[in-house]
């Protein structure tokens, strides 16, 4: 990595910290202009013990105060302490929860780049023929599903269908924990996203294989084999790398509706229970933390171009 | 549609035959169809020998191994025929090891010297350079080492100096010249420079629509022109002898859609000399002098034409 690059690097990661306090400031302050709180219930509370709770979260201060005092713990890594489940500390919760969903999310970008190069590579080289017809098509449909119709599709196949089909000998549950548990969640997640990779691997392919160096390649006298991995679809790629940041933006929201679905621990059913229980401070670090991410990978895909093609310096 | 009809022509080990035409009258796909690397759909009929072996019977292991290391091709625009997202020593060191003549350790070996002899300065710094970072000139003399790395017996140079500067063009030439001569190579050399040819080859091929119209040894072709299509080339061609004695000719017309050809002989709407039956039946290629073939009905009927003699 040249030093060009690191610069780059670290600039980008000076940005993300930023976004990272723009984001949660704006959220902070949005929430708090919501009526009510966490704290506020059917049930009736000692007016006593209601105001000692108020005053343990600073939430008798007034909100800029507030936001003042969040920053600060910010600054420290400390990102509060839960509203509804009095002493959790949020920020070991969501990175414990973030590595679950980091784990799911990587699952799902192999998955969709893995899918998605090989169907698009294929029909580039079997143009018009029926391999193309048939992975064009699968493309089509796979990007016109949306991944949580394909979750219930996956459940219905691999949960209660294998347990069918073998009389009961294979039982997988959903869930998290076992490593088993990953590949349907993550082919939900990365199906439709899979298809878009092998849409543009296939037009970036046909383009590249009527290039001139392609064409020397072949009178080189190299394998097809090289000809097709090395010369081609490596050149193919660079611009199918564009597409990987929407597509792994993609990925992390889209993981918010799969964990759900697979009842999996990760941020993205800590953000959804968050809000229906009101639990500020969580809602905030775990907009905070999908910020980062996000930041994160992008950054990572930048940083793939340079390795990729060595014209793009930074 | 025939991009390329009734080509027949033989090239000897050591000698330099240079492929002339307009553009569009199918020197490159002549070439291309030699290592079976007509793009998709076209179709090559016929035979191509190369010894006792027919290139067309070949399977695709054998073309394989024929490619790059019994014939080599360098192609004309070196810009773009170069992998940008690979070192050019590995470009090189790659067309060696995908044959049998070197091993991988002589491949590796092979590489700074190859580069040196195509006169690359620096060669060894120069090897773990990306094309990007290669001038023209520098990239179409890697290309010309990464053919003959391995040593080929035929080297097709489709108009390998195009693309070029006009200061580079005559030392890639050289280049070529030498490097074929200590490798006892034969040359196909396509090209629409005709004073490229002059200095160059042994033999010239003149193509017209996707057909040879005349054939022979250089001297024979420049001194005693026979088709009007030669002719009218080397008319067109500015001379350091006659320099404003005579105006450069162009030839009239354009070129025939490959895909609408006239009836008869393909050039009759630019020819000057034309006579009835050019309009309705192509002439075949014939001797009209020992060694030398044109394809025309008025050489053939042995009309005097004072013009052409000229």
């Amino acid at each position: 990595m040249s030093r060009g690059t690191l610069v780059y690097a670290a600039q980008r990661l000076v940005l993300i910290t930023v976004t990272a306090v723009v984001v949660s400031s704006i959220v902070f302050i949005g929430i708090h202009q919501l009526p009510g709180n966490a704290l506020a219930s059917e049930r009736r509370n000692n007016p006593a013990t209601e105001a000692a709770l108020l005053h343990h979260y600073n939430l008798d201060l007034p909100w800029p105060q507030q936001y003042v005092l969040w920053v600060q713990g910010l600054a420290h890594g400390d990102m509060g302490e839960s509203l509804v489940n009095m002493g959790v500390q949020i920020t070991p919760l969501l990175l414990r929860e973030a590595r679950v969903s980091v784990t799911l999310g990587l699952a799902a970008v192999l998955i969709t780049i893995g899918v998605g190069l090989t169907l698009g590579t294929i029909a580039a080289i079997r143009q018009n023929t029926w391999v193309d017809y048939v992975a064009s098509t699968s493309a089509v449909v796979g990007y016109s599903v949306p991944s949580f119709v394909w979750a219930f599709l996956l459940i219905l196949l691999t949960v209660s269908g294998f347990y069918a089909w073998t009389g009961g000998l294979v039982y997988e549950n959903i869930g998290w924990g076992k490593i088993e548990q990953i590949p349907v969640p993550a082919l939900a997640l990365g199906l439709p996203y899979a298809a878009i990779v092998a849409r543009l691997t296939r037009a970036s392919m046909l383009e590249v294989i009527r290039q001139d160096y392609v064409r020397t390649a072949w009178a080189k006298g190299l394998k097809a084999r090289v000809v097709i991995l090395r010369h081609s679809l490596r050149n193919a790629l660079i611009p199918v790398i564009s597409i990987l940041g929407p597509l792994v933006t993609g990925i992390i929201t889209g993981s918010v509706v799969i964990e759900y679905i697979f009842g999996i621990p990760g941020l993205g059913q800590e953000f959804v229970s968050s809000i229906l229980s009101r639990d500020y401070n969580i809602v905030i670090g775990v907009f905070t933390f999908y910020a980062v991410l996000i930041g994160l990978a992008n950054l990572a895909v930048d940083l793939i171009y340079p390795v990729l093609d060595p014209r793009i310096r930074y | 549609m025939r991009a390329v009809d009734g080509i027949s022509f033989d090239v000897d080990r050591g000698e330099i035959v240079g492929v002339v035409g307009e553009s569009g009258s199918g020197k490159t796909m002549t070439a291309l169809s030699l290592l079976r690397l007509v793009p998709e759909p076209g179709k090559i009929t016929g035979r191509i020998l190369y010894g006792e072996n027919d290139v067309l019977e070949m399977t695709d292991d054998e073309i394989r191994e024929f490619r790059g290391n019994e014939v080599a091709m360098i192609f004309q625009d070196p810009m773009t025929s170069m992998n940008p997202v690979l070192r050019v020593g590995f470009q090189i060191e790659e067309a060696m090891a995908a044959h049998r003549r070197f091993t991988g350790q002589q491949a590796r070996d092979r590489v700074v010297p190859m580069l040196q002899r195509v006169r690359i300065p620096a060669a060894k710094e120069r090897i773990k350079d990306f094309p990007h970072q290669f001038s023209g000139g520098m990239r179409q003399r890697a290309m010309i080492a990464m053919g003959v790395s391995n040593e080929p017996s035929l080297l097709i140079a489709d108009e390998p100096t195009t693309a070029l500067d006009v200061t580079v063009q005559a030392s890639i030439i050289e280049l070529l010249r030498d490097i074929s001569r200590e490798l006892r190579a034969a040359v196909i050399l396509i090209t629409h420079n005709m004073a490229l040819v002059a200095s160059l080859c042994n033999r010239v091929i003149v193509m017209y629509a996707g057909r040879i119209v005349e054939q022979g040894p250089t001297r024979a072709i420049f001194k005693n022109p026979q088709h009007p299509y030669t002719w009218s080339l080397l008319r067109s061609m500015p001379r350091m002898d006659e320099v404003g004695k005579e105006r450069l000719v162009s030839i009239r017309g354009v070129p025939p859609d490959l895909g609408k050809l006239p009836t008869g002989c393909k050039f009759h709407p630019r020819c000057r000399f034309k006579v009835d039956r050019c309009l309705t039946e192509e002439p075949p290629l014939a001797e009209v002098d020992p060694e030398q073939l044109a394809r025309c009905w008025v050489l053939m009927k042995n009309v005097p034409n004072p013009e052409m003699q000229s």
